[in-house]
């Protein structure tokens, strides 16, 4: 009987990808306290729904507790510098920093309107830390540097490498680490430990990578000579970001259209190249796992969010921003949460709860956590 | 059919690929510090002014994607992927490693390695331990390719302090290491805080509006990093400086030992007109 | 027809002394030809020039011709051979490249631009083959050696390559993963006809399966290629039954327990040499070691780590049961058992490294643990370097102990050697100097013969026993049997964490299981060392 560790997944990481790319947008087009709480409501239904048991689910909270982290010390900053004078809370001490380092005053007035301010705009970092964090959690990132153009084979290589030497690498770190106790009979010896215990990792590792090395050799590996469409690839990409910086010159010289129009050139210039660069490579791929019509509909769907919560915002919507003075709640427009419904579409296509409960991942996790060989 | 007299890299076309990082460099700094040098009326209106930082996000996706290119597929041989593979994984976990300060190890090794095997490999494995680490700690985001170009600036510098090092004393080189590992923390640690300083928009001296002019900016965001991140960018620095301090002899020492499996140079003997057992080898 | 055929082969690494010196060579099409020699002699070397690694990979300078099937590495990298040879080496935790085992297998086949259809049914046909479809969609980090192993050789095999090509796949394996990767390799050399060049050793099990051998020393082709048995008869790590068979002239040496057994019960032999229980006999010069392993031999000493019904859960497993164990002053104590079975974690928790659950363990003196990887230990410049280490941490002057030690493991030409340079019979040596060093009377050895040749587990077994006989004791973690026959005293037999046998080496080695060949053939013989000094009696 197979016992699948990852059965493939409701939804391509490409479809996902657009996905918290679009939910991003919407936080950032409708930073408003109560519609940021909306994101961040359907990032938590996804991962409930389609984490797998293992590493990456982690990924939701761990993010969302370091938005929180960054938030909360930005209120705090912003509290202590920013002195506008209106709906004073309370008065602290105050002192002046010096000059040369800013010449700010610390301290002072704490401020209701500057704190909810702060506040509000801390939320949607947490927002964006939200969706974010849904993505790791949700999306495979083996797909993802397997779906990734041919162009860039050697880098996902790379990356697929290291992922794969992960284990292996904790492993000998545990190892080092218990052998350097057993050298000095169970004494901790904290002079020299760290490189006591880095070199022989790094060495196993160094060696383990020549052996790779030479299997991947044996295996047909290697450098090809440039075709030319390599060579037109990469005068593109040259061009692409050539391209860019004219933009960016355009844009001190405040011609906006002349740089919005570079950028795309930029931009289109870039696409080319890649699709070059990946065509030049004519090797198919074992088992690539396509973008089916579904993946591409919700990517579609997804994007919908953004695009109406810009109608929203040019048709006048004014509870899109939310602004601390002059001090009144968030409104509440039941328009601009219907715009941000269609983030709810990868709760359409559920995985079999069976599944999540089993991953290799675990299995992994597990055996490192038992303290190394058994034998 | 290949004749295989030498096998090196081929040196030819070094222009562009120069051309390519440095551009990296320039762009991607750019993108990031549009804050300092961005006209008000390039902007959007305000309420549309929430979109530069993704704007910039994109900017700096786009120089990755074209540094990726120039990296060229076809240009790796398969020690250069284990390599790097092998150290961007034991990056991106000594990334998990908190020190004190924001600190994390990734960074003394991929200066190290950096220096040891030459800046585009410095490069290429900062963007690879970023991207790796990313994986592994689940945080892919719109920051990730400013952290891979930071990183990869980072090594790519490392790499030309390495080749000027390389002749110096090995003492005098994990010195100038340190001092340089010390410069990068503390650059990274500026450039990073940008990512989120834009958002904040309170209106305080210490926070940005767009069209503030170049001066002004500069004065809030030094306000910004003495209150926010001086004690802790600090600590990455002096981290980096202190591993590199601790550990570089060895690890240097280490890391070359393998650097001529990167460009593997073979001397083939001439076949002589009958067999025989033995032959003169060049020495 | 030669599918490999070596011409005047020369090689020398960068900046090192000749690895290879003149190899001529033909290895027939479809056949398993075995590669045999210590450490260091070139074996690798050799076997790497097969597929062009040696020197494309590594550099270096390169002399003669290798062609594969009609194809000369001269002008041919390795990538442009992977269509005709396959390769496997002997880590297996080095050889994968992606983290899922299907993904891995289709390496090759993308990298040679095989259609996709034909990628799908290659790799379904090759995991077949191997016997790990089932674990096609596994991570390889979740597998076991074996079957890593098996994964390997999938992935070398996948482009239908006419030729395979191993540096010692079983080495880091225990006996279940060796056998199933030898029998793997068996059938397809039997199924396919794939030629197979494999260097091992650990010649018990693969001998037998080999059409031809040849040993390699210093860079030459010392002795073969000829049939097995003779080619092996006079090498010092061949199969116990090989070296009785050369002891007592059997022609052609037996590789296998089979064989020698029909040789042996032949009518017209001369008499077998008989045992002699009670008679003492004296130490063998040459390994200090002694000879038989009577229990009266020497009165072991007193106790001088005692562990009382140990029990250990390690992840909600228990992995120690109720163990009961004494070691004695001057005892060599062979610890049995399966992978699993709790072995690593009894000697770590007798070492102090790992605190026990339930029970008891109570040193009466310093127990030191020598780690089965000895990589994790190594970080020092020079091996005398690495050994001075262990004193100065704990804080001693070096009073002899390093110099003693490096002797007693035969590391005094490799001193100033770095210790990553050293082969990998070498390195176990380096780590349990290191340890030993620090001077506590018990020794405990997990694996420490894992990838060791026969020289290196010579200089062991010596080293073993006369830290015994000085004063300490010693206990070895071992599968492997012939070591246990050779240099024990006691014996343990660990299974599913708990203790099922206890007692003198001879009497618990004669239980079937672990039996050594040489007591298969001539009970109560159990090693090649006692026949010989029971024939010097007689």
């Amino acid at each position: 009987m197979r016992t699948p560790t990852e059965t493939p997944r409701p939804w391509h990481s490409g479809a996902w990808s657009v996905w918290a790319l679009a939910a991003a947008a919407c936080v950032q087009l409708a930073p408003s306290p109560v519609y940021v709480a909306l994101v961040i409501a359907v990032a938590w239904l996804v991962v409930e729904a389609h984490a797998a048991d293992g590493p990456y689910r982690h990924a939701f909270p761990a993010l969302l507790g370091l938005g929180v982290a960054f938030a909360f010390i930005r209120v705090l900053i912003a509290a202590l510098t920013t002195h506008n004078g209106l709906e004073v809370w309370f008065t602290l001490p105050q002192t002046t920093v010096p000059d040369v380092l800013g010449g700010f005053t610390l301290g002072g007035t704490v401020e209701a309107t500057v704190v909810l301010q702060s506040l509000a705009s801390g939320f949607t970092i947490v927002g964006m830390m939200a969706v974010f964090g849904a993505f790791n959690a949700v999306a495979s990132h083996y797909e993802l540097v397997q779906s990734s153009p041919r162009a860039f084979h050697e880098l996902g290589l790379i990356t697929t490498v290291a992922l794969a030497f992960v284990p292996a690498t904790i492993e000998s770190a545990h190892t080092a680490s218990e052998s350097d106790r057993a050298r000095t009979g169970g004494l901790v010896v904290r002079r020299g430990r760290l490189l006591r215990t880095l070199v022989p990792v790094l060495e196993r590792g160094m060696e383990r990578a020549i052996a790779l090395s030479e299997s991947m050799d044996a295996r047909g590996f290697g450098a090809t000579p440039a075709a030319r469409t390599d060579r037109v690839a990469g005068w593109f990409g040259l061009g692409a970001l050539l391209a860019l910086g004219g933009a960016f010159v355009a844009l001190i010289g405040r011609a906006s259209p002349t740089a919005a129009a570079l950028g795309f050139v930029g931009a289109a210039l870039l696409v080319a190249a890649v699709a070059l660069a990946s065509r030049a490579d004519r090797r198919p791929r074992y088992r690539l796992r396509r973008m089916e019509g579904a993946d591409w509909v919700l990517a579609a769907v997804s994007v919908l969010a953004p695009l109406a919560l810009g109608l929203c915002s040019v048709a006048g919507a004014d509870s899109l921003v939310w602004r601390a003075s002059p001090l009144a709640w968030p409104s509440f427009d039941p328009l601009v949460a219907l715009a941000l419904a269609p983030l709810l579409a990868p709760l359409l296509r559920v995985p079999d709860p069976l599944w999540r409960r089993r991953t290799a991942i675990v299995a992994v996790f597990r055996r490192q956590n038992s303290g190394g060989v058994v034998a | 059919m290949t004749t295989a007299a030498t096998l090196r890299r081929p040196r030819a076309h070094r222009t562009r690929p120069t051309l390519v990082y440095v551009l990296m460099l320039v762009l991607g700094a750019a993108a990031f510090l549009y804050p300092f040098w961005i006209p008000a009326e390039a902007l959007p209106d305000a309420a549309h002014a929430g979109d530069a930082p993704l704007i910039a996000a994109l900017v700096g996706g786009l120089v990755v994607v074209a540094v990726a290119l120039e990296v060229r597929r076809g240009t790796m041989n398969g020690a250069t992927v284990a390599l790097l593979g092998v150290l961007a994984a034991n990056a991106g976990l000594l990334r998990l490693l908190s020190l004190p300060g924001r600190g994390s190890g990734i960074f003394f090794l991929v200066i190290l390695a950096g220096a040891a095997f030459g800046p585009r490999f410095g490069l290429l494995l900062g963007f690879s331990s970023m991207a790796v680490s990313a994986v592994i700690t689940g945080g892919i985001g719109p920051w990730l390719p400013f952290q891979m170009l930071g990183l990869a600036a980072m090594g790519a510098g490392a790499g030309a302090v390495g080749l000027l090092t390389v002749h110096l004393t090995p003492r005098a080189e994990v010195l100038a290491l340190a001092a340089a590992g010390w410069v990068f923390g503390l650059a990274y640690g500026a450039l990073m805080n940008l990512w989120f300083w834009p958002f904040q928009r309170d209106g305080g001296a210490l926070s940005w509006t767009p069209g503030m002019g170049l001066g002004t900016t500069l004065r809030h965001y030094w306000s910004f990093y003495v209150a926010q991140s001086f004690a802790w960018d600090a600590g990455v620095a002096i981290g980096n400086a202190v591993l590199i301090l601790l550990t570089g002899a060895v690890i240097l020492r280490t890391l070359r030992r393998f650097a001529h499996r990167l460009e593997p140079v073979v001397e083939l003997d001439p076949l002589p007109e009958a067999p025989s057992r033995s032959h003169a080898l060049r020495a | 027809m030669s599918a490999i055929g070596y011409r005047g082969v020369s090689y020398g690494y960068p900046d090192g002394p000749l690895a290879l010196d003149g190899v001529d060579l033909d290895v027939h099409a479809g056949e398993i030809l075995l590669v045999v020699g210590s450490s260091g002699s070139g074996k690798s070397t050799l076997l790497r020039a097969a597929n062009g690694i040696v020197p494309h990979s590594t550099g270096g300078r390169f002399g003669g011709d290798v062609t594969v099937f009609g194809r000369s590495t001269r002008t041919h990298l390795p990538r442009e051979l992977a269509d005709v040879i396959g390769f496997v080496h002997q880590d297996p935790e080095a050889q994968f490249v992606v983290d899922r085992v299907e993904a891995d297998v289709a390496f090759v086949l993308e990298n040679l631009g095989h259609a996709p259809d034909a990628m799908r049914r290659r790799v379904e046909e090759v995991l077949d083959a191997l016997g790990i479809a089932h674990l096609r969609d596994r991570n390889p980090a979740t597998l076991s050696g074996g079957e890593r192993q098996r994964g390997a050789i999938a992935g070398a095999l996948a482009a239908a390559p006419s030729a395979l090509v191993l540096d010692e796949p079983t080495s880091q394996l225990d006996p279940q993963g060796a056998e199933s990767v030898l029998a793997a390799i068996a059938r397809l050399n039997a199924d396919l006809g794939t030629t197979v060049l494999l260097a091992e050793h650990r010649l018990e099990r693969a001998a037998p399966l080999a059409d031809r051998a040849l040993v390699v020393d210093r860079g030459t082709v010392r002795y073969g290629p000829t049939a097995a048995g003779p080619a092996l008869a006079d090498y010092p790590g061949a199969p116990s039954v090989t070296r009785l068979g050369r002891l007592l002239g059997w022609d052609p040496p037996p590789l296998t327990v089979r064989d020698a057994r029909r040789l042996a019960a032949e009518p017209g032999r001369a008499p077998m040499p008989t045992f002699a229980e009670s008679e003492p006999s004296a130490p063998n010069p040459a390994t200090g070691a002694l000879a038989t392993n009577e229990p009266a031999r020497a009165a072991p000493g007193e106790v001088l780590v005692a562990a009382r019904q140990v029990e250990v859960t390690l992840a909600r497993t228990t992995v120690l049961r109720g163990v009961d164990l004494e070691v004695r002053r001057g005892e060599v104590v062979a610890l049995l058992g399966r992978n699993g079975s709790g072995k690593t974690t009894l000697l770590r928790a007798l070492a102090g490294l790992r605190t026990v659950d339930r029970g008891t363990v109570r040193p009466k003196a310093a127990v030191a643990y020598v780690p089965q990887d000895p990589n994790s230990l190594l970080f020092a410049p020079t091996v005398r370097e690495e050994v001075a280490q262990t004193v100065r941490l704990l804080g001693r002057t070096d009073d002899g102990a390093v110099a003693a030690w490096i002797d007693a493991l035969g590391l005094h030409d490799l001193a100033s050697r770095h210790p990553r340079s050293l082969s990998g019979g070498e390195r176990p040596r380096v780590a349990i100097a290191a340890v030993a060093v620090g001077g506590a009377p018990v020794l405990l050895l997990d694996e420490p013969t894992r990838g060791m040749d026969a020289a290196s587990r010579h200089v062991l077994e010596g080293a073993a026993a006369g830290h015994a006989t000085r004063g300490g004791a010693v206990v070895l973690a071992t599968h492997d049997v012939e070591l246990a026959a050779r240099c024990a005293t006691r014996a343990v037999v660990l299974a599913d964490g708990e203790v099922v046998a206890d007692g003198p080496a001879r009497t618990v080695l004669g239980g079937s299981l672990f039996a050594p060949q040489v007591l298969r053939v001539l009970p109560p013989f159990l090693t090649v060392d006692e026949v010989d000094a029971a024939m010097e009696r007689s």
